[in-house]
């Protein structure tokens, strides 16, 4: 690196001004919400047009362009610091400075009046640091600090009213849950880095596809690593944490929980998409695994009241299916396009559901969508005609964005010789919209005789608005909202742009009108079913799973994983674990301890016997020392 | 010749001239002397730090100005400078004897600084006596109890003795080479040092180093010392006196480089003997002055694995940590003095609750005594990991493990002192207002510590320059 180059500049730019934001809230003006704002949105304003800058100036880019320096150097290891800029870094880049800063926008509106204002947007810069930071690290160490970072800006703003004690106890589950899976990934890193010798991204795919890697490397490392991606894109089995992060403000939800930092998982899995897919094991078990998620997750969804649940559940599920499509992909020897694009319209249109529902519950203080829609949701204009546009674009209906992406994963799936998968995947697309056009036609045609006592899910923030009853939507939290449908409605006719730029080419299919049909089918059968249970006139306003209670019931129990977890966490790890080492902690090591320590005090005392105010004893002790020195420098040859 | 060259000893004897002349003065006029000598002492950093990069010889290639004396001039003049600024309450000296006491101060500087460019054995003896003299006179200065006169006593006789012990080694080295110039001792010292005469001269001579760097066995003043002078003396003692020795010690060592492995090794028995000793007595001090002259014995032990081992790295890092050591052990003496302000000895816990009587002094005292223990991102860190790793790559394993272990268990009692400052209620004392030039001085010791720490490299790239010189 001699000269400075101006790429270079602005990514350490964007980072450093979002670090120093967060700080100087933290520090100085936490107490001042509107400097607080002030400082966070001007640094957000600053990163997005940075973002856009480099995209449009580095979308012609023939190679990825590495920027590095050297940050640590031990002994053979070299930790160099620095960005890799390729076509998908830049996207998601692009992503998440964009949403990032309509959130910020959104949150004016809706953090307004918060006692912990300035703090929020503290959190929000954080946040802005270390996903910026994760998107464009060069080294996979780099992302990992960046990705714990990224798990501890997700904690704090979970937990962001933590006076609440759910509140306080979701940040925890996440912040623990994540770890878990991460402790898979550091492992993964550290097995890495052993073997292979440096955690460069580029170079490591690059071997992974000149075939450098033994198997007996290769398929461990990328299941540990896929342990981090479970844990932060919340798949199967360590998803319960995403549900309960809900307890978080919304605009956070939107950002972080659906759109952004649940994403990253996902995003590594297409940073390493080379190296993935020369395990065809590991992307067995991924495939495996994103399936299991997409159809838990769908299925819960159906059954869910709270209308930030019902999304969350979605977001998994949505998750799972990118994860479906990069497996697929790497399986078939195909392209990452088809997952990454599906994250980055899922981005869109997912920040955009959460941004509505956002809208409702300011307005209703309630996350029951049964509740909202009794007390008139369909009344407030520009959210109702949104959240539509963005579950048209969940269910996949031409012509929004999530139609196109969803293709083009169902055409990853049908490439697959087993296909079982593709149908789970066509299942996954039916429930999908017929969990999103529940609470879509539930919103749309509210019967308030319908809504008992039973639903009761409480308001979500307490503070107060007199008058929120009187005005509608305030233009800081519409603007975003029409944005984002803007985005929703324009992505899917970019597909053959994005794809160009992602992959350099465009790869064209023969359309196939047997997978578009069943995939189309399924998406307006399941509006369909929606309708026929919730929104038609003579509907019962129950689902048809209700005819199984027993299996409603394990849905509605989220399929026992919490109780798993916890039956998990009482026998195996409080009984078995915390137990024996609690024992060994307290009489091997602190025993140990206190003997080291008292040994050490006792041998202080006993030198110190050496000086005596006797000055004689003192010089005498000089001179024999010296002369034993002596004795032993001629002697000792 | 070039009297620039000379600039810095010229300022401090002039200096010291008119401390001189203000202590013939019938009635002390006790302000006016301080800010004399105050404002004089900024004119010496300034001048010191212009002279940095001045190189030459003078009076018969006797005296040798190069950047490692100037780095080191530059260090002692700051230090005077920072013990004069804490110097502004002499509780402990009798107002007639304020003159005297900035007019040693000013002395005992000027001594280090012809001791740290001296390359001629005389040379290096007078100005090392003119040092220690002026620190025989500043010790017993306190007025109050008997120990400062016991401190006196000790430190006299010890120095007196040790200073015999050298003047006994030069005069062996002298007679076998016929030369009391360090550059013409240079080249005959492989052939010398195979005879006992070489190995006793080098011996005995860095006896006189080693008293003032408070190295195993020459120790025995520093705790009495410490605690019994007043607490501005002690910090001079703790911080800029020390500094020059090691600058002294670096070059004297280098005579032993020669000699190969077991002269080395003899340091090594001492470097371990010393740090052990420093530590494990240091647990059971009460006194914190006590227990910091204990630190300062671990401390030369770590300086001098970073001498023994002969080599530039090791003369770097040693470098580097004698600077270094001045300003986090500064910082510490700086918040006794605060707290201690009518010049009593302090107590460690005395400490207790500080963090409520003044947030800022507990920010200095936490980041001095998280510098002395090592951590990071200190400048201590710093300077311990250029020391252990540069003893480490000349092959001393156990030597850099000794020493970590001596670390850990260092680490107690200085966390102690943070115990006591933070965790403990303050009970009935009243909190601490520090005058404005105080605070400033806290934050700037505070910047140090930190900013060096966590950029060290131009620091150090001095330092590579420095050792170049002296090896």
């Amino acid at each position: 690196m001699g000269s400075v180059n101006p790429f270079f500049l602005g990514c350490t730019l964007s980072l450093v001004l979002s670090l120093s934001a967060f700080g100087l809230i933290m520090i100085f003006t936490w107490r001042r919400p509107k400097l607080s704002l002030a400082i966070s949105l001007t640094v957000s304003t600053i990163c997005l047009i940075i973002a856009w800058l480099t995209f449009i100036k580095l979308s012609a880019l023939k190679e990825p362009l590495i920027l590095s320096v050297d940050w640590m150097m031990s002994d053979q290891i070299r930790v160099p610091f620095g960005f890799l800029l390729d076509p998908t870094s830049l996207l998601m880049f692009v992503i998440v400075a964009t949403i990032s800063w309509l959130i910020q926008l959104y949150s004016i509106g809706y953090m307004a009046g918060d006692s912990g204002f300035g703090r929020y947007y503290a959190f929000l810069s954080l946040f802005a640091l270390s996903m910026l930071g994760l998107v464009i690290s060069s080294g996979l160490l780099q992302l990992y600090i960046c990705w714990e970072l990224v798990g501890l800006s997700s904690y704090l703003l979970i937990g962001f009213w933590y006076e609440k004690f759910s509140a306080s106890e979701a940040g925890k589950k996440a912040f623990v849950v994540t770890r878990f899976g991460d402790i898979g990934f550091f492992m993964g890193l550290a097995f890495l880095v052993l073997n292979f010798g440096t955690l460069d991204i580029h170079s490591i795919n690059s071997a992974a596809m000149s075939k450098a890697f033994p198997a007996w490397l290769l398929t461990p490392a990328a299941l540990l690593i896929f342990c981090g991606i479970m844990g932060k894109s919340a798949q199967f089995p360590i998803h319960v944490w995403l549900p309960d992060a809900m307890e978080g403000p919304t605009p956070v939800s939107a950002l972080l929980h659906s759109a952004t930092m649940v994403a990253a998982g996902m995003y590594l899995l297409t940073r390493l998409f080379p190296f993935f897919s020369c395990s065809p094991t590991a992307m067995t078990v991924i495939l495996t695994i994103c399936t299991i998620t997409l159809l838990l997750s769908s299925t819960i969804g159906m059954v869910a009241t709270d209308i930030k649940q019902v999304w969350a559940y979605s977001t998994i599920s949505q998750l799972g299916f990118m994860g479906m499509g990069l497996a697929a992909a790497g399986l078939t020897g195909g392209y990452l396009f088809a997952g990454f694009y599906h994250l980055t319209t899922h981005a869109g249109f997912k920040a955009l559901l959460f941004l509505c529902a956002g809208v409702f519950i300011h307005h209703f203080h309630t996350n029951d969508f049964f509740v909202m829609s009794a007390k008139g949701g369909r009344r407030l204009l520009i959210p109702m005609v949104t959240v539509t546009i963005g579950a048209l674009a969940l269910a996949g209906i031409f012509p929004f964005s999530g139609f196109f992406s969803k293709e083009a994963i169902l055409a990853e799936l049908w490439n697959l010789p087993n296909k079982m998968w593709l149908g789970l995947g066509l299942l996954g697309a039916f429930l999908t919209a017929y969990y999103t056009f529940r609470v879509i036609f539930v919103l749309l045609f509210p019967r308030p005789q319908a809504v008992g006592g039973g639903h009761g899910v409480e308001e979500e923030h307490g503070h107060g608005h007199g008058q929120e009853e009187e005005h509608g939507v305030p233009w800081v939290m519409a603007v975003p909202l029409i944005i984002l449908a803007g985005f929703t409605c324009v992505l899917g006719f970019l597909q053959a742009p994005i794809q160009k730029f992602l992959l350099g080419e465009v790869h064209h299919h023969a359309p196939n009108y047997v997978l578009l049909v069943s995939a189309v089918g399924c998406a307006l059968g399941g509006i369909g079913m929606a309708w026929l249970d919730w929104g038609a006139k003579g509907a019962k306003w129950e689902g048809f799973i209700r005819k199984v209670p027993v299996v409603e019931n394990f849905f509605i129990q989220k399929w026992y994983m919490d109780h798993f977890w916890r039956w998990f966490l009482n026998t195996v790890i409080y009984g078995l674990f915390s137990r024996t080492f609690t024992y060994n902690d307290r009489r091997v090591v602190d025993g140990g301890v206190d003997a080291v320590a008292f040994g050490t005090i006792g041998s202080g005392r006993l030198l110190s016997f050496i000086q005596t105010a006797f000055l004689q004893l003192n010089l005498l002790f000089m001179v024999l020392v010296l002369g034993g020195i002596g004795i032993y420098l001629l002697m000792g040859r | 010749m070039n009297m620039m060259l000379f600039g810095p000893e010229l300022y401090f004897l002039g200096m010291a001239l008119v401390l001189f002349f203000l202590s013939l003065q019938r009635r002390v006029r006790v302000e006016q002397t301080y800010y004399v000598a105050l404002w004089l002492s900024v004119g010496g950093v300034v001048l010191a730090g212009w002279c940095l990069f001045q190189e030459g010889e003078l009076f018969f290639k006797a005296y040798k100005v190069d950047l490692f004396s100037q780095i080191f001039k530059a260090a002692l003049a700051v230090g005077l400078f920072l013990v004069l600024m804490i110097s502004r309450n002499l509780a402990h000296v009798e107002e007639r004897c304020h003159p005297e006491f900035y007019l040693f101060l000013t002395t005992c500087t000027l001594g280090m600084m012809m001791l740290v460019s001296s390359v001629e054995l005389l040379t290096i003896y007078v100005s090392l006596e003119l040092s220690s003299y002026s620190l025989y006179i500043l010790v017993p200065l306190r007025r109050g109890d008997d120990i400062d006169t016991e401190a006196g006593i000790k430190y006299l006789f010890i120095g007196a003795v040790s200073s015999g012990f050298m003047l006994f080694g030069l005069s062996y080295i002298f007679g076998a080479t016929h030369t009391t110039y360090l550059a013409e001792i240079m080249p005959k010292m492989g052939q010398l040092i195979q005879n006992p005469i070489g190995v006793v001269g080098l011996l005995l001579a860095l006896a006189g180093f080693f008293f003032k760097v408070s190295v195993f066995p020459f120790h025995f003043w520093a705790p009495d010392v410490y605690q019994g002078a007043a607490n501005q003396v002690t910090t001079f003692i703790a911080t800029a006196s020390k500094a020059a020795a090691v600058a002294m010690l670096l070059r004297f060592a280098a005579l032993g480089a020669s000699f190969g492995y077991s002269f080395a090794e003899a340091l090594v028995v001492l470097s371990i003997a010393s740090m052990t000793l420093g530590n494990l007595v240091a647990i059971i001090q009460k006194d914190f002055k006590r227990m910091l002259a204990y630190s300062s014995i671990a401390h030369a032990g770590y300086i001098l694995m970073g001498v023994l081992t002969m080599k530039e790295a090791g003369y770097i890092s040693a470098i580097y940590y004698a600077l270094a050591y001045l300003f986090m052990n500064f910082s510490v003496f700086l918040v006794i003095h605060e707290v201690a302000s009518d010049g009593r000895d302090l107590k460690i816990p005395e400490l207790a609750g500080l963090w409520y009587r003044s947030p800022l002094l507990t920010m200095t005292l936490i980041l001095g005594i998280f510098a002395l223990a090592g951590v990071p991102p200190s400048i201590g860190f710093t300077g311990k990991l250029l020391l252990f790793t540069s003893a480490m790559s000349s092959g001393y394993f156990w030597l850099v493990l000794i020493g970590a272990v001596n670390g850990t268990i260092s680490l107690y009692f200085y966390l102690r002192v943070v115990y006591h400052a933070y965790f403990l209620e303050p009970g009935p004392r009243p909190k601490i207002h520090l005058s404005w030039p105080s605070r400033l001085l806290n934050y700037g010791v505070c910047g140090i510590i930190i900013g060096f720490g966590v950029f060290p490299d131009r620091i150090v790239e001095l330092a590579k320059v420095a050792a170049r010189l002296v090896l």
